[in-house]
């Protein structure tokens, strides 16, 4: 008889993977678990210490929210000027103009975050079937079909978008709502078939198979097996589409041509111009928006996990 | 058996091929086609502007009523004999260079910084994302607040005593290099070349570096030798498409950009928008033109970064 391979000492958990078959043993994930005192001498070739964290917190407090900070005490100031380090006196004179301007403030802010949802919707409905063919299938051309249809995150916008314009001129789609979902569909789908890409390549296959072996339908298998599973990456693609969408000024402005209400279109005027208090909390209010929203699907996502018995 | 699988993919396909096709590829075939005089079958009658735009067209291609056929590269000739033209290539290539490649600089040390925090602060360091959510037009509002000769910067060096007057502030705003659009770029993009950095150095074992240094390798050899090859395809997709978007976008230079030169992307609206309707295949000339470097420099990247290292993932 054989002598069996000395045994190595293991810490850990040994589990069978999602397409663990009998037999195959490169389908079993091995999970070591190290001693705390392990993890924090290996964490030493990493970290940077107490210091580390300390001065690299404040860096970035520094850099990313003190312009922030600025820009609320610049929207409560009557005046700031140079070599004043805070403003002279402080007003309410922004807040007021802000609500005397409510109507057309909402307003904008609401057709945003229309044109923008729908845009979300509509990239979803068009990229998820080809995500699951580059996913899932091999195909000739595969790498082109993959390359070009990323034309419209590599090349500058204004490249296809002029052109586009003339054609929506043609359509009669320019100065309409539908035109500007439209375009910024055209211009943020890669967002959402990367991020949908992404999530085919972490469902096992084999979960479609059993699904269809058991007499599912196509459509009810991609609702009800592979859509829940998929729900991270939807999350994740929805996320930037929207922002790209919500935030963008020029090809709401090419299209829409003023027509459309937009908070960019808003905001746009108010940056030129010499009132840097309203400008810094109308800039402010852009935040509100997608800040409520991510709050708000992250609250969504995990109760619907919670309720599935699935982990996040 | 083997049609069928064909058939399947195909129609999978679909929903995003239609679309592209319609309005993407004939958006660019569009833009093509009116840089070379040819365009006008597309040209709205609808609307006051383009129905003066057709009449002006016909009066210059119909010979009968006195004016001279445009040539098929009459634009192409108008813009590459303007001194303007040049200077505003130059000068977006130059902004597009310094603030891609000082954006995945940034990116690569913010990453660095945000990787070497430890797990129980690790959660905090998100703020670095605040400028991704920020449209482009609030950054560079921002960095016109912070920066201006009057900003808070300026008087910050003032009472620390660096300068003694307004005027003695470097003025990087409206001057020739196009610093302050930089700088724009700069705080908006970090964070993003940050994000794509970040997600190659969670996966990077850190047995590696425990190696390195019991072999006897300083930090920077560390660096040089195990992390940076170790993220180098995360800092080749993030420098082409900010040296891209930075070239051909419209935003930020709109608000903040100098008059002369002027950044192409604001020449084209301006030929496009404020001048006259015969210049505009012109303004479709120069897009064609950045279209077709774009083309270039994808390919000449990916090929250049491919054969310096053949595992380096493409775009």
């Amino acid at each position: 008889m054989k002598k069996s391979p000395p045994v190595t000492p293991f810490h850990g958990t040994v589990s069978a993977g999602p397409d663990y078959r009998p037999g195959s043993p490169n389908h079993i994930i091995a999970k070591p678990v190290h001693s705390p005192e392990t993890l924090r001498r290996l964490d030493l070739y990493r970290t940077g210490g107490l210091i580390g964290d300390v001065s690299g917190l404040t860096f970035l407090l520094v850099v990313f929210v003190l312009p922030l900070a600025v820009l609320v005490i610049s929207s409560l100031s009557a005046s700031w000027s140079f070599p004043e380090l805070l403003p002279e006196a402080l007003s309410l004179r922004a807040l007021q103009y802000v609500s005397s301007q409510i109507r057309p403030i909402l307003l904008s802010l609401l057709s945003s975050s229309a044109y923008s949802l729908l845009t979300v919707g509509f990239v979803f409905l068009l990229s998820l079937l080809p995500a699951r063919a580059l996913a899932r299938y091999d195909f000739p051309g595969k790498t082109f079909v993959d390359a070009l249809l990323l034309i419209p995150v590599l090349l500058p916008v204004m490249t296809f978008s002029m052109g586009i314009h003339v054609i929506f001129l043609r359509l009669g789609l320019s100065d309409t709502f539908a035109g500007i979902v439209l375009i910024l569909s055209i211009y943020s789908y890669p967002y959402m078939l990367r991020a949908l890409i992404s999530g085919y390549l972490r469902i096992p296959g084999q979960y479609t198979t059993t699904a269809r072996n058991l007499g599912g339908s196509f459509l009810y298998t991609l609702l009800h097996v592979e859509l829940p599973m998929l729900l991270p990456g939807i999350a994740a693609g929805a996320s930037v589409v929207f922002l790209v969408a919500f935030s963008e000024y020029f090809l709401v402005f090419l299209i829409g041509g003023g027509a459309v209400p937009s908070y960019t279109g808003y905001l746009f005027p108010f940056l030129q111009g010499s009132d840097h208090s309203i400008a810094s909390l109308l800039a402010l209010i852009f935040l509100v928006i997608p800040l409520l929203l991510f709050f708000l699907m992250e609250g969504i996502i995990s109760t619907i996990y919670k309720k599935r018995g699935l982990e996040a | 058996m083997k049609l069928r699988g064909g058939h399947i993919i195909t129609l999978h396909l679909l929903p995003l091929l239609i679309p592209f096709a319609a309005f993407l590829l004939t958006g660019i075939t569009v833009t093509v086609l009116q840089s070379l005089n040819l365009g006008f079958p597309f040209s709205n009658t609808a609307t006051v502007q383009t129905l003066s735009a057709r009449a002006a067209d016909t009066q210059a291609v119909s010979p009968e009523a006195g004016g001279t056929v445009p040539g098929l590269f009459s634009a192409y000739r108008e813009i590459l004999q303007s001194p303007f033209f040049y200077e505003s290539v130059r000068h977006s290539l130059f902004i597009a260079l310094v603030s891609a490649a000082a954006s995945v600089a940034a990116g690569t040390a913010l990453a660095l910084l945000i990787w070497r925090t430890r797990r129980a602060v690790k959660k905090y360091t998100v703020i670095y994302k605040l400028p991704l959510i920020l449209p482009h037009i609030t950054v560079a509002f921002i960095v016109l607040i912070l920066f201006s000769q009057s900003g808070i910067l300026s008087s910050l060096a003032y009472k620390l005593g660096l300068i003694g007057e307004l005027r003695e502030f470097p003025n990087i705003f409206y001057n020739k290099t196009g610093t302050g659009i930089i700088l724009s770029y700069i705080w908006k993009e970090s964070p993003f070349a940050a994000l794509m950095i970040l997600s190659l150095l969670q996966s990077l074992d850190i047995r590696y570096l425990q190696t390195g240094s019991m072999l006897g390798g300083s930090y920077f050899r560390n660096f040089r030798f195990l992390i940076l090859p170790h993220i180098s395809p995360a800092l080749h997709t993030s420098f082409i498409i900010l040296f891209l978007y930075s070239f051909g976008a419209f935003d930020i230079p709109f608000l903040v950009g100098e008059s002369s030169p002027r950044m192409l992307s604001i020449t084209v609206y301006n030929l496009y928008f404020r001048e006259q309707l015969s210049s505009r295949p012109q303004a479709m000339a120069v897009l064609t033109l950045m279209f077709l470097f774009s083309l270039i420099f994808i390919s000449l990247y990916t090929r250049s970064v491919s054969s310096l290292n053949p595992k380096a993932r493409k775009v």
